[in-house]
């Protein structure tokens, strides 16, 4: 059995590292993911870990072990996002568990769910939207109408699940203060698929066209800068293309992680954030996530 | 004749949740499916689809529901079709899938009940709009002095305009297609 530990502080550039010591790819031996330590995890931790389980699954490798974090505030809040909940579809659980699941926190606006079918994003979409207003007029200072804008985006990323990973998905929204890189409160939106990823999807229309360089970042690009799809309909591709739109105005930001690589596009937050990383180290599917930043002078 | 549908109608009928949003593709091409039918059992030649009591609509609904009937349709240069009760998100939303594919329709937005082209058009098509608007029928020679234009600008932009089925045109005069 081998040891993976689950970073401390687990956000979106976290996972790079999860994914560095999970190689090779599949592991090939029964793992151990060792969540002790943890302090704080993203809603993008929380579905990629799922997604993770599931790929393991899928990839009919042994059932992994997971040690739950030992801070008893740590275990509550993740029981609360809903994480658990899941988990034990996935993975061993070890450790104390909590069982009884409160209300949600007040920074959870939507927990951790499944999106399987069309029927799911229909439940998404709708049980959003007043939270989401509160949230993002009310803290982040936002104007009402970006409420909308946001349920869309949100929308079309699960939409992307559904339409091209060719399995069942994660999707979670939290709003927490994003210190080290921005230092202002923001809204975040993370979707992720232990699917096809779009390297593979987009194969067989693009690969020839871009020739050498086509790989997972290649594939991205495709997707996320130009809007292409699979499908040859000219009103696909418009759903990553209306997020981008949407993220414009209101400085946020979306990237997209898919097998060794991730696209960005938006602000860079931080002296380390590049629009395209190559050569990371593979993590299986597709993981999304949006930002959106408090605007300038709001009260949250 | 005009035949109205009311979107929210036709979306109970087609998905179980209980929510008002018009999301998903495959939500949008049940509803387009159920509106083409009922195109095929009426004489109407205009189509008043009425999004007042929808909430979201997405880009993916907007493409299955606006884009595509605007394109299934286009084979009858008589049917128009007028989009009522439009929120200022789901104009953003139409508007968007319909200038990525070179479309274009005839909107009331919820607030104003001044008719607005949402999706691609010319220039030229959108002032010869606003004059048409203002005056109701009138001729090419009508448009071109109200915009300080040539007859021949005015005659093109008023033709640009009825083979997008957004302006109605008889006996050599030019009228907005019926609104209520």
């Amino acid at each position: 059995m081998r040891v993976v530990p689950v970073p401390l502080s687990f956000d979106d550039r976290a996972l790079d590292t999860l994914a560095q010591d999970l190689a090779p790819w599949p592991p090939g031996e029964r793992l151990l993911l060792d969540a002790r330590m943890a302090k704080w995890a993203s809603p993008y931790a929380f579905t990629s870990l799922l997604t993770l389980g599931q790929a393991l699954a899928e990839a009919n490798q042994e059932k992994p072990r997971f040690a739950v974090p030992e801070n008893e505030a740590v275990r509550s809040y993740w029981a609360k996002t809903g994480f658990f909940r899941f988990a034990a579809e996935f993975f061993e659980l070890h450790g104390k568990v909590p069982k009884k699941l409160a209300e949600l926190p007040n920074d959870v606006l939507l927990p951790v769910t499944p999106v399987r079918a069309s029927e799911d994003v229909h439940e998404v979409v709708g049980k959003i939207q007043e939270g989401a207003s509160r949230m993002l007029v009310g803290e982040l200072g936002l104007e009402a109408k970006a409420a909308m804008g946001f349920a869309m985006a949100l929308s079309e990323a699960c939409q992307n699940i559904v339409e091209h990973a060719g399995t069942s998905g994660w999707v979670a929204v939290h709003a927490y203060t994003f210190r080290k890189r921005l230092g202002r409160r923001v809204v975040v939106i993370a979707v992720s698929d232990a699917g096809i990823g779009f390297r593979r999807s987009l194969e067989s229309s693009e690969a020839k066209k871009v020739g050498e360089r086509w790989g997972d970042g290649a594939a991205l690009e495709c997707a996320l800068l130009q809007g292409i799809s699979r499908f040859r309909d000219p009103g696909r591709g418009q759903g990553l293309a209306g997020i981008k739109r949407y993220l414009e105005r209101w400085q946020g930001k979306v990237a997209i992680r898919s097998g060794t690589a991730r696209v960005s596009v938006g602000p860079m937050w931080g002296d380390d954030e590049v629009p395209r990383a190559d050569h990371l180290a593979f993590f299986p599917g597709s993981q999304l996530q949006i930002v959106i930043p408090a605007q300038e002078g709001a009260a949250g | 004749m005009i035949q109205r549908i009311r979107m929210a109608q036709v979306l109970r009928e087609t998905v179980s949740t209980p929510y008002s949003d018009l999301v998903t593709r495959p939500t949008g091409r049940a509803v387009r499916g159920r509106i083409e039918q009922a195109m095929v059992h009426t004489e109407a030649l205009t189509m008043h689809l009425d999004f007042s009591e929808i909430g979201l609509l997405d880009f993916s609904c907007a493409d299955e529901v606006v884009a595509k009937l605007l394109l299934v349709t286009v084979a009858n240069p008589d049917c128009c079709i007028v989009l009522h009760g439009v929120s200022e998100a789901q104009f953003e939303a139409i508007d968007h899938v319909l200038r990525g594919q070179q479309l274009t329709v005839t909107a009331l937005v919820h607030e104003t009940l001044k008719p607005r082209l949402l999706g691609w058009c010319t220039p030229d098509a959108a002032g010869a709009f606003e004059v048409l608007h203002s005056s109701g029928g009138v001729d090419p020679a009508t448009v071109a002095g109200a915009l300080g234009w040539s007859f021949d600008r005015a005659m093109d932009a008023l033709d640009d305009l009825v083979v997008r089925r957004l302006v109605r045109c008889q006996d050599g005069r030019y009228s907005t297609v019926a609104l209520a």
